[in-house]
């Protein structure tokens, strides 16, 4: 007879080993992020570390990459964060209606939607430089907050609309019967309801809008906001680069988006839709 | 009609004093607009960035589009003559195998890999949350930083993969990963996975999520676990997360031009042009830009043979 | 009803973009383009690759400098990276937003200059007398003028002092000399030789010293002297003196090889130097080796000019001009040179400046004849740069003999 001690015993070890095979897996997969550490670590500024290990560790290009990209760094992290909201609130009520509502040309919404994510993004920023230009948006961040939110609203749509089909019409309807108006129920069940994929669209809103270069060249004239990953050129010249102060760089800016990202996917959970047709 | 609007216009007689009056009138017809406001945003977003590049690039890919042209405005009509020269260029055929070679490794690499992860972080241990988080880093970092060290890494005679490989004794010689034109391609086909895998496992993981557990229960009782569990319970339920993530996945890798560009130029020797790099080095190399918008059509027209059967797989059905 | 009403809403709302996009020359300079020569010129916008540090901020100061003694109060230097350099200036086209001034890459001229984006410097009254023929040539499209450049650089072999002496050898003169001292100076993890031979505009640029040495030119692709050049390359990587990885190194990997001891000597530029000498490496930089006693070595010219776009704005343009002239006065000619590891342009300062950096003395004669890679294809070099390019990766993946690679890359 096993005890429930035993029984317990046997899942805590289960579940470190599968803690212990995730950080092996994550180590495989973040290696190269490794190797970016150990050629910041380098002293000549060049791309070839001479061991595995930074024996010799020199510290010159995180000094140089605190001293220069802090401004750099704040101006990523708001564009990034404005691009997640924006991309919410366009996105989340266009899946929805494209997931449940009756419409007759809802595909070939969808097509035009698909077809906008096969637009190199070069024309597109292209484009979009005439625009801005004309409408003065240029040199601005709610600027690039916009073009980034736009870039990231199809993509939100298409995968908040292939979690939202899963959301039966039944509880909709039970509030509706209740005198719920259209917007109070999608806000109140359908939104709470499609939280992960909520969470995961921002997520990857975030991702987009953080690593995002072509806007942030295009749409900046001036060089008074310059992203993180514009900033890096400070050290990338057209014949001379310096890549341990551009691998700092990254490495410190990953690390506040990094706790972001973070917090974001404990929200993530099992079973949102669980208990509401209950 | 759907069955929430006849829910809707019964209940209507009901409780008419409960409302203010103007909101009830042609409560119907206040639906209906209520619904076109859902979209109404984002379809002005969508026509307002997208709109005129999907134009453009049309008609670019029919016109004489050189420097010139960005000076004066003059792009004279050339009608199909920039398809034609593109078809027939030498490099196509090849840019189009690698184009076909390097889409279904990278997708068959990210989705499988992504799919086993998301399983894997499906099930409850400590540092779940903080694990796979830590897993979207490689998306953080810009892609011009990424491929610096990719190529460090992959670099024949110093870099540490070959380094590490032959002193496992692995392998006997270093592979020439970047500079053979036999194995380029499965390199920028093994960095692009690598890529691909954040994506991946994120939105599987999140669409496992949503399944409740309740159907896994109930299929235990019936013995279906593991195996059986996941054909029957799993992949039915992931039905949609798994289409679009495949339709996005196709599409993007398409696209995908920094990380060959960053990686190897093309090279050597050409083994790792595909199309979307073909169409970059045309427009903004050759400055010849009616060619490269003809080859980012034709890119195009691929992607939506894909997108039309993705629309087929996931048209909304009436009971769920 | 109301779905044809959003639907026209919609049909509208595509339109605008459309429209604005259409408007686009409704940039600020349009409205400038009657104002006459008189009239005052407060600002003055710059464009130019000179992204890093300290460089963006040296070139920044002279621009100033020169602001100033113009008479113009402010200079707005904008400095994107290398590759987008081009982009930019074609979307400022396009909207009618050209910088005033315009840096450019020596053999981008041509085709910008082609295009009707530039203005002849003639026009203002500035010429090039006195330059280096290179520079010149480069700057010139259809007998005019378009750019004026204050400092050149140009490839020559780098050679470790230590790595060769130990061996007991001299750096090389002829190819015949770098064949044997590469083979001989490959032990361990140490090649003898390296260069770039990427398939890009790079690699293409690192193989002029032997195409253009050996007699082959860039209008005749499939001559014997041209496979002569590509035998040279292949004899190099075939019997292991120059590693296969040279098709994927970049200048600055090749550098990079070379300063970890990798590679004994290498081809490479003086805007190494500053690294080179912070790696406290002992170097010594000799010219490239000619293959025949007969010939003479001859580099490809480097380089960046500056240019004065057709912005529509005649007193901006004529300010823009006197810019362009003070950025290479001699005093400032001299400048950029020490500060960005180049040689001045003007013929009558290389002497000074031989003397006041001698370590840059052998750069300073090379580039007296540096030849300008759009010296005879002007517009059309960019195509012939990639045959070349694309023939060289084929011969050194072993997919084309010498004799056949140009014209299987595509050479006319």
């Amino acid at each position: 007879m096993i005890t429930h001690k035993q029984r317990l015993a046997a899942r805590q070890t289960r579940r470190g080993l599968r803690t212990a095979i995730a950080i092996v897996l994550l180590a495989l997969m973040l290696f190269p992020l490794y190797w970016m550490l150990n050629i910041s670590l380098q002293a000549s500024g060049g791309t070839l570390p001479s061991t595995f290990l930074p024996w010799h560790p020199s510290l010159a290009g995180y000094t140089t990459a605190i001293q220069d990209q802090g401004q750099n760094l704040v101006t990523s992290l708001l564009i990034a964060i404005g691009t997640v909201v924006l991309t919410l609130l366009i996105a989340t009520p266009c899946a929805y209606a494209l997931a449940q509502f009756r419409f007759r040309w809802i595909s070939w919404a969808l097509l035009a939607i698909l077809i906008s994510q096969m637009i190199p993004g070069i024309v597109i920023a292209n484009a979009l430089y005439t625009l801005y230009e004309n409408i003065g948006l240029l040199n601005s961040i709610p600027g690039l907050i916009i073009a980034n939110a736009a870039n990231a609203v199809p993509f939100g749509i298409l995968i908040m609309r292939s979690f939202m089909l899963a959301v039966p019409t039944s509880i909709v309807e039970a509030a509706r019967v209740d005198g719920a108006g259209l917007v109070r129920a999608f806000l109140s069940i359908v939104v709470p309801i499609s939280r992960n994929s909520l969470i995961t669209v921002g997520l990857f809103a975030f991702l987009f809008a953080w690593s995002d270069f072509i806007f942030a060249l295009t749409l900046t004239t001036k060089g008074n906001i310059v992203p993180v990953t514009l900033g890096i050129y400070t050290y990338l010249g057209a014949h001379i680069s310096n890549w341990s102060a551009v691998m700092a760089t990254a490495m410190l800016a990953s690390i506040p988006a990094i706790i972001l990202l973070v917090i974001a996917q404990k929200y993530i959970a099992a079973g949102a839709t669980g208990g509401a047709v209950k | 009609m759907s069955n929430a609007e006849t829910l809707t216009t019964a209940t209507e007689p009901a409780a008419p004093s409960s409302e203010p009056a103007p909101a009830r009138r042609g409560g119907r017809r206040g639906e209906e607009i209520a619904k076109i406001l859902f979209v109404v945003p984002a379809a002005l977003t969508i026509i307002a960035l997208f709109g005129y590049p999907v134009v453009k690039n049309l008609v670019m890919s029919f016109q004489n589009y050189t420097l010139r042209t960005f000076i004066n405005g003059k792009a004279p009509w050339v009608g199909l003559q920039n398809y034609v020269a593109v078809v027939t260029d030498d490099l196509f055929t090849k840019a189009l195998t690698n184009t076909a070679l390097f889409t279904i490794g990278s997708i068959a690499g990210q989705f499988v890999i992504g799919m086993l992860l998301a399983l894997f972080f499906h099930k409850n241990f400590p540092l779940n949350g903080v694990l796979r988080a830590l897993f979207l880093l490689p998306w953080l970092i810009p892609l011009i930083v990424g491929s610096a060290a990719w190529r460090a890494i992959l670099e024949q005679d110093s870099g540490i993969l070959n380094v590490t490989l032959e002193n496992l004794g692995i392998i006997d010689a270093p592979i020439p990963w970047l500079t053979s034109p036999n194995v380029a391609l499965i390199a920028i086909i093994l960095v692009n996975i690598w890529l691909g895998i954040p994506f991946n496992v994120t939105l599987l993981y999140s669409g496992l999520q949503d399944i409740p557990d309740e159907l896994y229960e109930a299929g235990a009782l019936d013995g279906a676990t593991g195996w059986k569990a996941f054909w029957n319970i799993t992949l039915p339920n992931l039905r949609a997360v798994v289409s679009v993530v495949l339709m996005l996945g196709v599409i993007y890798t398409l696209k995908v031009i920094d990380i060959i560009l960053g990686l190897t130029q093309g090279g050597p020797a050409n083994a790792t042009q595909t199309i979307a790099v073909m169409s970059y080095q045309r427009s903004f190399v050759e400055f010849k830009f009616g060619q490269g918008a003809a080859l980012s059509n034709i890119l195009i027209l691929i992607a939506l043979v894909f997108a039309i059967v993705y629309l087929r797989a996931t048209r909304r059905r009436v009971d769920e | 009803m109301i779905k044809k009403r959003v639907l026209a809403a919609a049909a509208m709302a595509s339109l605008v973009p459309l429209t604005l996009a259409a408007c686009g020359g409704g940039g600020s300079n349009a409205g400038g383009s009657a104002s006459s020569s008189s009239e005052a010129v407060d600002s003055l916008t710059v464009l130019d690759y000179y992204t890093d540090e300290p460089g963006k901020s040296n070139i920044d100061a002279q621009l100033q400098k020169c602001g100033t003694t113009i008479g113009v109060a402010k200079v707005d230097h904008q400095s994107v990276p290398g590759p987008t350099l081009i982009q930019k200036v074609l979307q400022q086209a396009s909207s009618k937003t050209l910088p005033d001034v315009l840096m450019l890459d020596n053999p981008d001229i041509q085709q910008i200059a082609e295009a009707g984006a530039l203005m002849p410097l003639g026009d203002f009254g500035i010429n090039a007398d006195g330059y280096a023929p290179g520079p010149v040539s480069a700057a010139t499209y259809d007998g005019q003028l378009y750019g004026l450049q204050p400092g050149a650089n140009t490839l020559a072999i780098f050679y470790n002092k230590d790595v060769l002496a130990k061996a007991g050898v001299q750096p090389p003169k002829t190819w015949a000399e770098l064949k044997a001292t590469a083979k001989k100076l490959t032990s361990g993890k140490q090649y003898g030789f390296a260069f770039n031979a990427t398939a890009d505009y790079e690699g293409a640029w690192q193989f002029l010293p032997p195409m253009w040495t050996n007699g082959g030119d860039e209008t005749d692709l499939k001559s014997p002297q041209v496979a002569g050049a590509l035998q040279l390359w292949k004899d190099l990587v075939d019997d292991g003196s120059v590693s296969k990885s040279a098709v994927n190194w970049k200048q600055s990997d090749v550098n990079d090889q070379f300063i970890a001891g990798k590679a004994a000597m290498m081809l490479n530029g003086p805007w190494q130097i500053p690294a080179l000498t912070k790696a406290k490496m002992n170097f010594g930089v000799v010219p490239f080796p000619v293959n025949t006693p007969d010939q003479k070595s001859v580099a490809p010219l480097g380089g960046e000019a500056w240019t004065v776009p057709e912005t529509g704005n005649d007193a901006k343009k004529a300010k823009a001009a006197e810019l362009v002239k003070c950025m290479n006065t001699d005093e400032n000619q001299m400048l950029r040179a020490k500060q960005g590891g180049l040689v001045p342009t003007k013929l009558a300062l290389a002497a000074e400046f031989k003397k006041e950096v001698p370590s840059m003395a052998g750069f300073t004669d090379a580039v007296a004849s540096a030849r300008a890679r759009t010296g005879k294809l002007g517009a059309k070099w960019p195509d012939t740069a990639k045959v070349i390019y694309t023939g060289m990766q084929l011969v050194l993946t072993g997919q084309a003999p010498p004799a056949d690679a140009m014209a299987k890359a595509g050479a006319s």
